[in-house]
């Protein structure tokens, strides 16, 4: 399946003569830890029209600018069917995001983008998506599940899978928890571990792998679904297992892969694997395009 | 915001990278109005001894018994310790003799009676105490001491280099010492940062800023072999700044079973 | 394509008239190292070294620079773009086929679906005049198919003895003849017998060759050989090899502050896919930790990935890597080994 190359269809902004290098002073709305070392912020461009015309697809990413310290490559969490905040999960990591946790809400940063393919929102169109989430995997898998919510007729069953070490590190938890609620969406939560800290909420759900519950989703047709699968090296090695013995065919196994996306349009050379370039060919790969390049996962 | 309280010291050294820090003339101002220079010995009076510091810059290596002392109390009175300087990070032209019993050289450089010095074989900082940050150099650069503080006054660390001194040579255009001149350059093992000091005045590089992280001396070393260049020359020139002990004994070795 | 005659005897005057368009940068001879060539900006056209070889950096230096600030910062006003030589016209002068496929290729890198207005911006103001050349040893243009040009320049000077034949690509290099039409004569019979000879002698002087048909696929067979550990063994990591080679594009972009730590520049600087962080990702990943897997990565991106994404390789022949590494190693040696399975340690 061809991915839609993003450079023709979303960012429109980039048109010849604009500066793609170019960060825009965005400001921090709020920022609430989610789990340790892994906090939402919330952004908004400061110039209002770019704030309103901004779009993107689920999936894309963006890069962020600490003013004076640099750049790093994050992936967008919120729907671009819920338009005038940006929201970004991120993990405190490196220089970079060391320095953005650092700063309060109203400080200024920059951001560029948005950049890469995307999830093929409208391919998907008409199919059931099985989106199965490890860690922090769910950080890019969030948008694509609120936009298809959002859009709710174009889809058919939406079920996801959301399996973490511990319940402390459960991203969206709350959010994630009362969708279990919900008859438009199939949410399964698993942890390994019970809680770490007494200031986690006790868990009540199940405990296990993530593979664990492949066994509560029933009578999937799978030739008219997509598998949208992310999470840490261990995770897709398991997973993927799963999604093949379904039935899934590899090019309906959709991943989000991470690289050192430093330009984010295709020149620096340092997302280059195999012959594809993560930061425009990506982030997002089919399972066939990750099995025939090397050094992928 | 209160300016980050500093210290500079020397221990065992020439003072060459403290003269550096003098010799940013033009920042020198900036950099005055930036910080608040607490403890000076080499630069200033009524030097606050006993103070805590934000920043504490130590050159020198730990060459001496009483600099252990200074280091450890330097140490404690801190929150940021930098290494400034290749004796400081890598122990540098004092370590190169580390080989020679003390007394021995003792004798040879002060004669028979020396009672004033308690010589040891010398060692970097990070031998004794936790360093936050190396800027290596012989001496340090300007540029990159001035992008270290300016990132510490903005609460960050400094990035680290990582990367060879050819590259910086190859963007100045300059002839390759080792593939034209036949030279032990060490170029290839040394971390950039210099913009090519030497070889951009036809001179092969000594390794003053230290090794690269991924270094690969025997690489290296059989490189110069092949082109002819006697082992004990290699070892020599190899090892003046930054070479682990270990290095020139098993290089030979290597480089020996090589030639058979 | 339209060719005219230049005299040898009249081509310094063209040379300096060229200034009136803009700075010309020629290949120099170093005064302290006779045989080695650099591009630099031409004052006096007795500077012209006309026999150069290759120079040690391609010219691609005045495209994609070195090092360069791309923007100001400031933390309340943001960033504000800086784009280095925006307005200056400027004429390559003396560039070999191989140099001028080595702009083709960056041309396609950065222009292509996404504009880098740094490279655009001095590329459009930059004018491309070829010169004719005598391969070396070290010279393998004619295996990758990069000896000759058929476009990619404005104006392309062969040597046929006592003149240059000249070979206008663009209007903009018609433009330049036009203008100084004195100095410039038709084609006759005889100059293209000279042409002739020229292109044969040319073609028989090449002494180093590469066989790079089915390259791709049989690199693809071979991604586990014990070559790619073999030359980690010997590989230093430097990167001259990517700094000198006129294709390679890869830059790294990192912020320098001022004391104010307010202010600051954002800074563009060649890298190099064998530096150890190159695919260092926060948080400690290396996706190529180790130094075989960077060294065949250079092999693959050239002689693969680019054929997967342009349709051909982005190694031009010049030379230049063998004539840079300092461990000696040599992509043709490399490439042939690879294809006759034969790997001998050094």
């Amino acid at each position: 399946m061809l991915l839609t190359n993003p450079s023709q269809t979303v960012c429109k902004s980039y048109d010849l003569g604009s500066n793609p290098y170019k960060p825009e002073l965005a400001r921090i709305i709020s920022i609430d830890p989610m789990v340790e070392d892994n906090y939402l912020f919330r952004f908004r461009f400061e110039d209002p029209d770019l704030n309103n015309s901004f779009q993107y697809r689920p999936g894309q990413f963006m890069e962020l600018s600490v003013i004076g310290v640099g750049e790093a490559p994050i992936s967008i969490s919120s729907t671009p069917t819920r338009r005038g905040v940006i929201e970004m999960c991120i993990r405190r990591v490196g220089r970079v995001t060391n320095a953005l946790y650092r700063l309060k809400p109203n400080d200024l940063i920059g951001l560029r983008g948005p950049f890469g393919n995307g999830f093929p929102v409208e391919e998907m169109k008409g199919h059931s998506l099985l989106i199965v989430a490890g860690g922090l995997g769910m950080v890019p898998l969030r948008s694509i599940l609120l936009y298809a919510l959002d859009n709710r007729q174009d889809y058919d069953r939406i079920i996801l899978l959301y399996g973490t070490r511990y319940p402390d590190h459960l991203l969206f938890r709350s959010e994630l928890e009362a969708m279990m609620y919900r008859s438009d969406v199939e949410c399964h939560l698993i942890v390994e571990k019970p809680a770490l800290s007494p200031d986690t909420p006790e868990w009540r759900g199940k405990f296990g792998l993530v593979t664990d519950l492949f066994d509560d989703v029933k009578d999937l047709d799978v030739k008219r679904s997509y598998a949208l699968v992310v999470g840490p090296p261990i995770f897709y090695r398991f997973v993927l297992t799963k999604c093949l013995d379904m039935g899934f065919s590899k090019d309906h196994i959709l991943m989000s892969l991470e690289r050192r996306m430093e330009c984010g349009i295709g020149k620096c050379g340092h997302c280059e694997i195999g012959s594809k370039k993560v930061c425009t060919d990506g982030p997002v790969f089919t399972y066939w395009d990750v099995i025939n390049l090397p050094e992928m996962i | 915001m209160s300016k980050p309280k500093i210290g500079i010291f020397g221990l065992t050294s020439c003072a060459g990278d403290q003269l550096m820090i003098l010799n940013c003339e033009d920042q020198l101002i900036d950099l005055a109005n930036a910080v608040d220079i607490r403890d000076w010995e080499m630069a200033k009076t009524n030097n606050d001894e006993e103070c805590e510091l934000d920043i504490a810059l130590v050159e020198g290596s730990v060459a001496q018994v009483r600099d252990i002392e200074n280091l450890k109390k330097i140490r404690k009175r801190s929150k940021i310790l930098v290494a400034i300087g290749t004796c400081a990070v890598w122990g540098g032209i004092p370590a190169m003799k580390n080989d020679v019993p003390r007394d021995i050289m003792l004798k040879e450089v002060y004669g028979d009676k020396v009672e004033f010095i308690e010589s040891k074989a010398a060692q970097p900082l990070s031998s004794f105490v936790k360093v936050d940050y190396n800027l290596p150099g012989c001496p340090i650069e300007k540029d990159q001491f001035l992008q270290m503080m300016a990132s510490f006054l903005n609460g960050d660390m400094p990035e680290i280099l990582n990367f060879s001194v050819c590259s910086e040579c190859k963007m100045k255009e300059n002839i390759c010492q080792i593939v034209y001149k036949q030279e032990v350059c060490c170029g290839p093992l040394t971390v950039a940062g210099c913009g090519a000091r030497c070889p951009s005045h036809n001179v092969p590089c000594s390794g003053c800023h230290g090794p690269i992280e991924e270094v690969h001396y025997d690489a290296e070393a059989k490189m110069f072999q092949r082109k002819g260049i006697k082992p004990e020359e290699i070892i020599r020139k190899m090892q003046v700044y930054a070479a682990p002990a270990w290095m020139p004994e098993k290089l030979m070795e290597e480089l020996q079973h090589e030639s058979k | 394509m339209k060719v005219v005659k230049l005299p040898k005897s009249k081509v310094e005057e063209f040379l300096s008239s060229l200034q009136d368009f803009g700075e010309v940068i020629i290949p120099k001879e170093k005064t302290e190292h006779p045989g080695v060539y650099y591009f630099d900006v031409m004052e006096n056209p007795s500077e012209m070294a006309w026999e150069y070889l290759r120079t040690i950096i391609p010219p691609k230096k005045y495209l994609h620079k070195p090092r360069e600030v791309i923007f100001k910062f400031h933390k309340e006003q943001g960033y504000q773009e800086v784009i280095e030589d925006k307005e200056t016209k400027r004429i390559l002068f003396g560039l070999h086929p191989c140099d001028i496929h080595g702009i083709k290729i960056l041309d396609v890198v950065f222009n292509r679906d996404y504009m880098d207005p740094y490279y655009y911006a001095r590329r459009k103001n930059t004018v491309i005049i070829g010169l004719s050349c005598l391969p070396d040893e070290k010279c393998f243009c004619k295996s990758m198919n990069t000896d000759y040009v058929e476009d990619g320049f404005d104006l392309f000077l062969s040597d046929i003895g006592e003149d240059f034949l000249v070979a206008v690509g663009t209007s903009l290099g018609d433009d330049l003849v036009a203008e100084r039409a004195h100095l410039f004569s038709e084609v006759e019979e005889e100059d293209r017998r000279k042409y002739l000879a020229f292109r044969k002698k040319r073609n028989e002087s090449f002494r180093l060759e590469l066989d790079i048909s089915d390259l791709p696929y049989i690199l693809d067979l071979e991604q586990k050989s014990p070559i790619w550990d073999e030359l980690g063994k010997r590989c230093l990591t430097c990167g001259s090899c990517s700094m000198v080679c006129p294709t390679c594009y890869c830059f790294n972009v990192y912020d320098t502050l001022n004391l104010d730590a307010k202010s600051g520049q954002r800074i563009k600087q060649w890298d190099a896919c064998l530096f150890k962080d190159y695919a260092l990702v926060a948080g400690g990943h290396n996706f190529r930790e180790n130094r075989a897997e960077r060294v065949k990565n250079r092999y693959y991106h050239k002689q693969f990935r680019m054929v997967e994404q342009y349709g051909k390789p982005s190694c031009v022949g010049c030379g230049r890597c063998i004539d840079a590494c300092p461990a000696g190693i040599d992509v043709v040696e490399v490439l042939t080994k690879v294809r006759e399975g034969s790997y001998v340690t050094h």
